[in-house]
């Protein structure tokens, strides 16, 4: 599924192609609005309601339509892709333990295993504190972004882990290269 | 936090205070504190006995540097304080960042002991953990400092949720962390660090210092409390006197000028995360 939405996609992504296109302007349709709200609001504020809108779509169609492929790109610029790669290759799993505390472990290209919390963003691959703590630029890193993605679209695997295990977990001390 | 702050900027305030410390109800009281390691310590320690005596709230203060005795402010701030006011109170020392770390991140597992489950986590001088943290001078100082901090608040989270479930209607886990600035680094390192802190604790306390009498034996800072999103300073003004007790009263009726709307617009889009 993503592979074709993602040829799609790809051609649709670069904005100046994207004001050549009329197609792509007609099938934005209700989604077009959304663009020109960007400028007069939170950055954040858009992306949460982006990806409510992609979870109710999902759960109606089980599909991403290209306007909200689109959105994306446009909210999460080149991780989108990326984070769309990793939900392909169902790198996201949801670990719990019997204490109930949960967290997101992604694993990354590089073989890497990133923990992700539930309530806030953080994660400890060198692109998010880069891209997103130094400099700003971005909302989120590709980890977090298919952490955001797997929730809304409920693409996470599972695991159980024991209490110990857990705190191991968010410690830190399992993103060893596997 | 916050709410715990007003609850002691009341206790020990001079005079009659009218108004309250004042958290949007949206925001998290999660609170950062900045200024002088030695009052903002005070404080630190002036929070958790209040939250521990006044609300009954169970506190688990992680510091560096053990307690050799009650800090001088408290004693006179609350004289024939006992000991075992301080039951609530779990003093728990750490060296390392690494060690807080764990610590922190083995609080989960005291969810089936439901008497144990913390209502206020309180770090003390967390820059003197990631200092230590440092192997070198590349080493990226911001992944380690933002690691704890979002390990906090989703600690802060987790447990709020356990105690949401107890019977006695505790329904929230705070965090209180203290973090003074570098003398040595630059001020950008520093405000990145802050900006850092600032995605996972979203009211700030600030503690500035005005005055400064030796011979009087008087100190006095201005404290600035304000929340990140929406946008809201309150300010109020801190002594500490010869005898070491710690007096507050509001300023302008406890809340600063919330900032006007358009002002407030411009705030909550740079603190918000608008890129």
């Amino acid at each position: 599924m993503f592979n074709k939405l993602r040829k799609a996609f790809s051609v649709c992504y670069a904005p100046h192609k994207l004001a050549k296109k009329k197609n792509i302007r007609r099938r934005c349709g209700k989604h077009e609005h959304v663009f020109r709200c960007i400028m007069g609001s939170s950055l954040l504020s858009v992306a949460e309601q982006l990806l409510k809108d992609l979870q109710r779509t999902y759960s109606e169609t089980n599909q991403i339509p290209d306007d909200l492929l689109i959105a994306l790109r446009f909210v999460f610029g080149q991780c989108a892709l990326q984070a769309l790669d990793l939900l392909d290759q169902r790198s996201v799993t949801c670990v719990s333990s019997p204490s109930g505390r949960k967290a997101f472990q992604v694993l990354g290209g590089s073989g890497r295993l990133y923990t992700c919390f539930t309530s806030c963003h953080y994660c400890p691959c060198p692109a998010f504190s880069f891209s997103v703590l130094r400099r700003n630029e971005s909302l989120m890193c590709k980890h977090l972004l298919a952490v955001c993605l797997s929730q809304a679209m409920g693409l996470c695997q599972q695991e159980q882990v024991s209490d110990q295990q857990m705190t191991h977990i968010l410690s830190g001390q399992t993103e060893a290269s596997i | 936090m916050a709410d715990v702050l007003g609850v002691v900027f009341r206790r020990f305030a001079t005079g009659t205070v009218t108004s309250d410390v004042i958290v949007p109800p949206h925001a998290e009281g999660n609170t950062l504190v900045l200024g002088d390691v030695n009052i903002s310590r005070s404080v630190l320690f002036l929070a958790a006995v209040t939250a521990a005596t006044d609300l009954g709230l169970k506190v688990l203060f992680f510091t560096q540097t053990p307690f050799q005795s009650l800090p001088v402010s408290l004693r006179a701030s609350i004289p024939g304080l006992k000991l075992e006011s301080l039951k609530n109170v779990k003093f728990v020392y750490v060296k390392t960042l690494k060690e807080l770390v764990e610590d922190i991140a083995s609080l989960h597992e005291l969810a089936s002991q439901a008497a144990s489950v913390p209502s206020l986590i309180i770090v003390d001088s967390l820059d003197h953990f990631s200092h230590g943290s440092r192997v070198g001078p590349l080493q990226d100082d911001l992944s380690p400092v933002a690691h704890v901090a979002a390990l906090l608040h989703d600690t802060a989270a987790f447990l709020s949720q356990i105690l949401q479930n107890r019977a006695d209607g505790q329904s929230l886990c705070r965090i209180m962390v203290s973090f003074q600035s570098e003398c040595e680094g630059s001020r950008d390192s520093e405000e990145l660090l802050l900006s850092v802190l600032d995605r996972y604790l979203q009211v700030r306390c600030t503690l500035e210092e005005v005055k400064r009498d030796e011979e009087a034996g008087l100190n006095e800072w201005q404290v600035y409390l304000s929340v990140m999103c929406p946008s809201l300073v309150q300010q109020w003004h801190m002594v500490l006197r010869a005898g070491g007790a710690l007096e507050f009263r509001p300023v302008f009726g406890g809340e600063q000028q919330i900032v006007d709307q358009p002002e407030k617009s411009k705030q909550e889009n740079k603190r918000c995360g608008d890129s």
